[in-house]
C-alpha cells in the first residue's frame, strides 16, 4: 500500500523548473540547502507513513527485485526500511515470493548470516537478486532473506530474533550506509585461533541442526550497500524530505536521491561535508560549550537519540501502562536546542538547532512524522555505564538534504566517507 | 500486503525506536558464565580470547578478557568465586548464550515481551541487563542483583 504522493512542497516547484534549475521545491528553511529532486532516473520515491504497524519516523521505499537475468522473474516490495546505519538489503521470507537462487560460495555451499543489532538478531539464508530501484540497477546482488526456514538458526547465533514484519516494522531493510559492507574485514578473515573473524557468515552443508558453520566471506560476497554496485551515481546518497510542523504530520514524501556531484539534480551546494571514522562517526557538542560525544546520522533511528537524562536534564516519560515510553524524553514544554557538530579530522564544524518536543504529546494525534522526537541514548540506570552518544535519527532529516558518502568512493568534495548537509 | 490500521495508541508508536543497527557475532570460545563458577575463568579462554587481566578488590575480582575481534569483555566473580555480572563493549556482541549462561533463556522470554530497537533495558526480578550502541560499536551489561556484593555499586560492572 502505498502513502499519499502529494508532495507538500509542489508548489514551489514550477519555479524553479522554468528557471532551469534540476532540483525543484525550495524547503521552507532558508539556513539549510533543502530541495526535493524531482522524478529522474536516479530519484526514487520515499515515504514516512503508518506502514506496516504505525510506528512513527518509520522512512520506506519500494524496491523491486528479479532473478538475476531475468526481466520478468521480479517483484517488487514495498514499505522497505531506508536505512543509512546498516549495509544491505534484506528482505522478509513471508513478503518474498519470488524463488531466487541461493547465493554460494566458491565451494558450491550456500551461505547464510546471524546479523545482530542492538535489541536482538536476524538470520536467514543470502541469496543472489537483480535490484532495482528507480533506474538504477545492480546486478547478481547478494541480499539476505530473513524469517525464513531454510536453515535451522545456529545455537551460537544468539539474542532475541527480531525477523518478523511486528517487530522489524517493515517488508524489509535497505541498508545505505557509508561503510560498505555489514561486516567488512574481519568477516573474511580466515577462521582459528586468534583469528579476529566474528563469524558472523555461515556455510549451510545441510539443513540439520548444525548444518550451518561459521564461514569467512570475502568482501565482494558480504552484504553490501548495493548504491556500490550501480554502474553510475554509485558514489553515495541524498536523503531529501521536507520540513514539517512542529506538532508532526501524518505522511511525508520526500525523494532519495542516488550520486552525489554525478548528475545535475544532486549536487553538494553549499552542504557542509563532515568527514567520518571508520565506524562511521563524527563527534556533536550539547551543549554546544561542552566535551564532544561520539555522533552519527542515521535514517533509521526513528527519534533523536542523544545522551541522557542526566546530562541533558530532560526527563524521560512516564507512563505505568506503557512502560516503554521512557525510551522518549517528554519536556514540560518543547524545548528549542542548539549543538555543535565537528567533521571528524578538523574540518567543518556548524551548528545545529533542534527541538525535543513531550513525546506523550506528539503521540496523543494522528501525526506519524515528528522533527523532534527525542530520547535519551541510554536507559537512565545504564547512564553511568555506558558510553553516551549522539544519533541524528529521522527527526534531523526533515527539512534537509543530508548526504551520505560511502567509503573510499570519489565525490566533488573528496572521498567517502562523509556526511553532509 | 498487510495493513494494520493504525490504532492512535502509544504502543503502536512506541515501536522499533531505533536504527537497523548492525552488529556482528562473536563466536566466542566456552568461558564461565553469569551465575557461574569462576574458575573456568582461565581455562574456558580458548582461541577468541588473546590476553587477559584480573583486577582484585575488596569485594570481587574482575577478569577482562580481550577477543581477537576487537571486543572485550568483562566478568566480575564474588569471593565465593560465583560470577555475578557481565559486561562487553566492542565492534562485536559476544555470544550470550555462553555468556548469560542458564540465564540466556529467561533473557530471551524477557526480551520478547519488549518492543522497540533501542537502547535496551531488561530490569526483571533478579536480573538486569542492558544493551546500547550502534553500528560496529556496542555495549551490554547484565547482572544478579541479588549477588552484588555488599559494598560494591552496580555502576562498578561496566
Amino acid at each position: 500500500m502505498r502513502a499519499p504522493r502529494t508532495r507538500k512542497a509542489g508548489a514551489a516547484c514550477t519555479s524553479a523548473v522554468l528557471l532551469g534549475l534540476g532540483v525543484a521545491c525550495s524547503g521552507s528553511s532558508g539556513l539549510h540547502h533543502n530541495t526535493i529532486a524531482l522524478p529522474a532516473d536516479n530519484v526514487a520515491d520515499v515515504f514516512v507513513d503508518y506502514g506496516l504497524i504505525g510506528y512513527a519516523n518509520g522512512l520506506f521505499t519500494t524496491v523491486t527485485v528479479c532473478v538475476p537475468g531475468s526481466t520478468s522473474d521480479c517483484q517488487t516490495i514495498d514499505h522497505v526500511l531506508v536505512d543509512t546505519g546498516s549495509s544491505g538489503l534484506r528482505l522478509l521470507g513471508s513478503v518474498l515470493t519470488l524463488s531466487l537462487p541461493a547465493f554460494t560460495n566458491d565451494s558450491g555451499v550456500g551461505l547464510a548470516e546471524c546479523q545482530q543489532f542492538i535489541s536482538g538478531s536476524i538470520w536467514g539464508p543470502l541469496r543472489s537478486a537483480d535490484f532495482k530501484i528507480a533506474n538504477e540497477q545492480a546486478s547478481n546482488l547478494t541480499i539476505q532473506v530473513i524469517e525464513e526456514s531454510t536453515y535451522p538458526m545456529p545455537s551460537d547465533c544468539t539474542g532475541t530474533d527480531i525477523s518478523s514484519p511486528e517487530l522489524l516494522g517493515a517488508n524489509g531493510n535497505l541498508g545505505l550506509s557509508s561503510i560498505a559492507q555489514d561486516c567488512g574485514p574481519p568477516c573474511a578473515a580466515a577462521l582459528g585461533p586468534h583469528s579476529e573473524n566474528p563469524g558472523l557468515y555461515y556455510a549451510c552443508a545441510s539443513a540439520t541442526a548444525d548444518g550451518c558453520q561459521a564461514a569467512a566471506v570475502p568482501l565482494a560476497q558480504q552484504l553490501t550497500n548495493p548504491v556500490l554496485f550501480f554502474s553510475q551515481d554509485n558514489n553515495g546518497t541524498i536523503f531529501e524530505l521536507p520540513a514539517i510542523p512542529a506538532e508532526g504530520a501524518p505522511s511525508v514524501a520526500g525523494s532519495l536521491v542516488f550520486g552525489i556531484g554525478t548528475r545535475d539534480n544532486n549536487g553538494l551546494e553549499q552542504a557542509s561535508v563532515i568527514r567520518l571514522d571508520d565506524y562511521g562517526q563524527f563527534r556533536t557538542q550539547y551543549p554546544t560549550n561542552s566535551t564532544p560525544t561520539l555522533a552519527f546520522v542515521d535514517s533509521g533511528s526513528n527519534m533523536m537519540l542523544f545522551l541522557d537524562s542526566t546530562t541533558t536534564h530532560i526527563p524521560t516519560c512516564y507512563d505505568a501502562l506503557h512502560p516503554d515510553i521512557s525510551d522518549f524524553y517528554c519536556p514540560t514544554a518543547t524545548l528549542n536546542l542548539s549543538a555543535k557538530i565537528e567533521d571528524t579530522f578538523g574540518g567543518a564544524t556548524l551548528i545545529v538547532n533542534f527541538s525535543v518536543a513531550n513525546a506523550i504529546t506528539l503521540f496523543s494525534g494522528d501525526n506519524i512524522a515528528f522533527n523532534n522526537l527525542a530520547g535519551p541514548s541510554v536507559t537512565p540506570s545504564g547512564q553511568s555505564f555506558m558510553p553516551t552518544y549522539f544519533d541524528w535519527g529521522l527527526p534531523f532529516h526533515f527539512g534537509r538534504n543530508v548526504f551520505t558518502a560511502i567509503d573510499g568512493q570519489e565525490t566533488p568534495a573528496g572521498q567517502g566517507p562523509f556526511v553532509a548537509f | 500486503m498487510q495493513t494494520i490500521p493504525f490504532t492512535s495508541t502509544l504502543f503502536c508508536k512506541l515501536l522499533p525506536p531505533c536504527a537497523f543497527f548492525a552488529l556482528l557475532l562473536c563466536s566466542s570460545p566456552a568461558r564461565a558464565a553469569l551465575g557461574g563458577d569462576a574458575s573456568s575463568i582461565g581455562t574456558g579462554q580458548t582461541h577468541l580470547l588473546a590476553t587477559a587481566r584480573i583486577e582484585r578488590a575488596a569485594t570481587h575480582t574482575m577478569h577482562e578478557l580481550q577477543a581477537a575481534t576487537g571486543t572485550k569483555v568483562r566478568e566480575y566473580a564474588d569471593n565465593d568465586g560465583k560470577v555475578f555480572g557481565v559486561s562487553w563493549q566492542g565492534p562485536f556482541r559476544p555470544d550470550l548464550r555462553q555468556l548469560l549462561g542458564a540465564y540466556y533463556e529467561t533473557y530471551l522470554n524477557a526480551a520478547k515481551t519488549r518492543v522497540g530497537r533501542g537502547p535496551v533495558n531488561i530490569q526483571i526480578p533478579g536480573l538486569v541487563i542492558q544493551m546500547s550502541g550502534h553500528q560496529r560499536a556496542f555495549y551490554g551489561r547484565a547482572y544478579l542483583v541479588d549477588r552484588v556484593p555488599q559494598g560494591l555499586s552496580t555502576d562498578e560492572i561496566r
